[in-house]
């Protein structure tokens, strides 16, 4: 069965009843979506810290190469699974926007989708080569990960993904 | 040998792309030490900064050839 597969790298503002409809198949009865949005006031220990937008740049070529390995990650992983959507978009964003996407579509909500766009996600923001830099009232700087790629994350020269 | 910069290090060196001198392959590791000799403002972010080779992670034991793609990139922060 050959389920949607939506990967995009963009600066356009991502419209989710579209990416809803698009990995939609007549044997879905379950989909999950799941966004990433600006976050204006994030509370800490020592109080709380003011965003004012974010501003996302991306290795275009090789972050639509690493959402098509994810897309094939969850494959693996989440067998019963049908469509996916993994949409980043890219450029500034104001608090409140969406600025990923992920969406999974399955015959039932039991079928794994929750836990693919989990996964998802978490795998999007360790591979794929995007970068966002936060403004704050008084400046601005480039928010690093904490997450350093291994052999094991190219499908070619580790594991393959389906074993790890 | 040009090579691609993103966020940070795009940042401190001022520019989207840059050029080492390099004369034939060599080693990830040794561009590591190419670009660091030869920008010493991407020099102190050597050492965490990620390589693609063609799209795809390297590491340092892994070899570009002349006309390879090669990026440069800080540990990825998108989502």
């Amino acid at each position: 069965m050959s389920a949607p597969t939506i990967l995009d790298i963009t600066p356009a503002p991502i419209d989710l009843n579209q990416l809803q409809a698009a990995i939609t198949t007549d044997a879905d009865g379950a989909v999950v979506l799941f966004t990433g949005t600006v976050r204006g006031v994030s509370r800490g220990a020592t109080g709380s810290n003011i965003t004012t937008k974010l501003e996302y740049e991306a290795y275009r070529e090789m972050a639509l190469a690493k959402l098509g390995q994810v897309a094939d990650e969850m494959r693996a992983k989440f067998e019963l699974i049908h469509g996916i959507a993994l949409v980043q978009r890219t450029g500034e964003m104001q608090v409140g926007e969406p600025t990923v996407a992920v969406a999974v579509s399955a015959g039932h909500r039991g079928d794994g989708a929750f836990e693919a766009a989990r996964y998802g996600i978490d795998r999007l923001k360790q591979i794929v080569p995007v970068w966002k830099k936060e403004w704050k009232p008084d400046g601005s700087s480039w928010i690093e990960g904490d997450y350093t790629p291994e052999p094991k994350d190219v499908p070619a020269k580790g594991l393959p993904a389906r074993a790890q | 040998m040009k090579i691609k910069l993103f966020a940070t290090l795009k940042e401190r060196a001022k520019a989207g792309e840059i050029a080492i001198d390099m004369s034939g392959a060599m080693s990830v590791g040794t561009l590591r030490e190419a670009v660091a000799q030869q920008f010493p403002a991407l020099a102190p972010l050597m050492q965490q900064t990620l390589v693609a080779v063609n799209q795809e992670f390297a590491f340092n034991e892994d070899t570009v050839q002349p006309g390879d793609e090669v990026a440069l990139f800080p540990p990825v922060s998108g989502g």
